[in-house]
């Protein structure tokens, strides 16, 4: 199927985009935002992955859609506690930037 | 007959959390006092209880299916003596912390929702371990992840732990999506999550799908569940973490959450991918030759105790995967000779057994040294063991055991990953045998120097006052204490439960 491989790609490009941001980015938001372009892609690749064709029909499975929901309530879930820690940063430091959140070693 | 006393303490964990605020809240208007706490502890005594009639008396495993309104989707359940095995372990380090944090939070704010999360962590590992297929899996384990992070920074007012809660947030998460991306693909390729299916199917289509695919699926998803469990390229979050939390929390963090990782891995390896077809043995052996030796060579620079135990861990980690690694290439590579594999999985999951417990105690004794003289620098610690008599002791038994001085069971997991090593004639083995126990060595160095550090020597003038904590403080370490050497007493039937979880693994 040509939209099954295309949908999937595009899911690959999200996902790689959603790590260059964790890893890249120096300002906490964008890594947090990174965080949430992965989560998208990987709730788009489980939609995708769903994808049955019958008969010359294309139709979805819904396993793949319930569990693209849960995902999604998940992630809503992990980005609110993201960001609640985030703002506790921000009381600490007075800023996002990771560099300045150095004092932990490796 | 449907065995309903596993899914009862599920139900008890999660549902249970459900009115702890309330109990919080009537402790506070009528007097009673700890109220909120006891009826915590008495829920994990109850689960743990439970779970331990049905390992011991119940017919195992028993499925549940949860078929919602039509049969496009299922959800299902599945314990057996693994799942039982892990979740035994979970459940009563959990007892151990609750009674722990009866005192040891006590001066903290937000105690409802620290027991809450308490509740749900443990609740979500025990889900992990009974879950059937991946949907119900990756559910339970984000459950798990979310109390964790929160319960890392739980001292918000604290920069430590909300730098540490938060690299730890971005991390693991990282990992999860990751986790998921796999079991998408592996979804597209078969168009099931449930285990059994899923094994039957890539077992009959071995020819038709590229080994390629599956080897790639194989190592995204070591990666991504590899991040909680702290295997060393993705192991960057646990030192921070385990200082920044609680005490009581590290021992969770320490003796648990990341053996529910080592868990997945093994079961989502051996049951999916069978090691007889599947050649991953070499990554596991790589990754766990990697682990323990930098964690080792990195425990001796570290000044803070708590950064110390955490580094430990994750040599520990190391002997685990390395125990894996060696049963999945004997099984490869001689598929004859699956007796040597089993003995090295048996080493595996006993050593899971040993750090759990060992580590907990270690955590918690810790903490107990940390409540009283309020720093965490092994320097100003020395010489606190001999005020502290019934902790230091407890923190002793820990330290050996984890050592592996020999008749403690710590030294027995040990040998027998070494001999199953050892007994099959094969260069690579030979020589991931030497490495471990070089590094074996090297912990028991470092683990009696810091016995010799904390115990031995003169205490400096300024804590002269120090007593022994509280009894409810000392109770679940001398418990633990206590079960470290019961275990090595009653090592065969221990043993003898172990092998059940080897055969559902080996599929004998």
């Amino acid at each position: 199927m040509v939209e099954e491989i295309f949908l999937a790609n595009i899911a690959l490009i999200l996902i790689i985009i959603g790590i260059y941001g964790i890893a890249a980015k120096r300002n906490l938001l964008k890594i947090i935002i990174g965080m949430e372009i992965l989560t998208i892609g990987v709730n788009l690749n489980i939609l995708v992955m769903g994808l049955r064709e019958k008969n010359g029909e294309i139709y979805i499975d819904p396993l793949s859609q319930s569990m693209t929901i849960i995902s999604i309530a998940i992630g809503a879930c992990v980005a609110a506690i993201a960001i609640a820690i985030l703002i506790n940063v921000y009381r600490h430091y007075k800023s996002l930037d990771t560099s300045k959140l150095r004092r932990l070693r490796w | 007959m449907v065995v309903l006393y596993p899914i009862l303490s599920l139900g008890l964990l999660i549902g249970g959390s459900l009115i702890v605020p309330l109990l919080g809240f009537l402790g506070k208007k009528i007097g009673l006092k700890k109220i909120r706490e006891i009826y915590v502890s008495i829920l994990f005594l109850v689960s743990t209880i439970l779970l331990f009639y049905t390992a011991l008396y119940e017919k195992l495993p028993t499925i549940y299916r949860i078929i919602p309104m039509n049969i496009y989707f299922e959800s299902s359940l599945m314990v057996d003596y693994f799942s039982i095995y892990m979740s035994l372990i979970f459940c009563f380090l959990g007892l151990m912390v609750s009674l722990y944090s009866i005192k040891y939070m006590e001066r903290e704010t937000g105690l409802d929702e620290y027991y809450v999360l308490l509740l749900i962590l443990v609740g979500g590992m025990v889900g992990v371990t009974f879950s059937n297929d991946f949907f119900t899996l990756y559910v339970f384990w984000e459950l798990m992840c979310i109390a964790s992070y929160t319960l890392v920074s739980f001292r918000k007012y604290h920069w430590e732990a909300v730098e540490a809660g938060l690299k730890y947030l971005i991390m693991s998460t990282t990992g999860s999506l990751l986790a998921l991306y796999s079991i998408s693909l592996l979804y597209g390729i078969t168009g099931t999550l449930c285990f059994d299916e899923l094994s039957k199917i890539i077992l009959s289509s071995v020819g038709t799908i590229s080994p390629h695919t599956l080897y790639f699926i194989i190592a995204i998803m070591l990666s991504g569940f590899g991040v909680t469990a702290a295997i060393v390229p993705f192991h960057t979050w646990l030192p921070d973490a385990h200082p920044a939390a609680p005490s009581s929390i590290s021992a969770m963090l320490s003796g648990v959450v990341i053996k529910t990782a080592i868990y997945v891995i093994t079961r989502t390896l051996f049951k999916i991918f069978p090691p007889t077809n599947f050649g991953y043995g070499l990554i596991l052996l790589f990754f766990g030759i990697i682990t323990m030796t930098i964690a080792n060579i990195a425990v001796i620079t570290q000044k803070d105790i708590k950064r110390f135990l955490a580094y430990s861990s994750i040599a520990n980690i190391g002997y685990i995967i390395t125990g894996l690694g060696i049963a999945t290439y004997i099984l490869y590579n001689y598929s004859n000779m699956s007796g040597f594999a089993g003995l090295a999985l048996l080493g595996s999951l006993l050593h899971i057994l040993n750090h759990a417990i060992g580590k907990g105690l270690l955590f918690l004794t810790a903490g107990s040294f940390i409540h009283e003289l309020k720093t965490r620098l092994i320097d100003k610690l020395e010489g606190i063991g001999l005020k502290m008599p019934f902790s230091s002791t407890s923190f002793s038994i820990g330290l050996l055991n984890l050592a592996g001085i020999p008749p403690l069971s710590g030294f027995w997991s040990k040998f027998f990953i070494i001999s199953a090593g050892l007994s099959v004639r094969d260069n690579i083995l030979f020589i991931t045998t030497v490495i471990f126990i070089v590094n074996s060595i090297v912990a028991a160095g470092y683990y009696s120097w810091l016995l010799e550090r904390i115990i031995f020597k003169k205490s400096s003038s300024n804590n002269k006052k120090i007593k022994d904590v509280s009894i409810y403080m000392i109770l679940p370490e001398v418990i633990l204490a206590l079960l470290c050497i019961l275990i090595t007493i009653f090592l065969h039937p221990v043993l003898a439960f172990i092998n059940k979880s080897i055969n559902i693994l080996l599929g004998v």
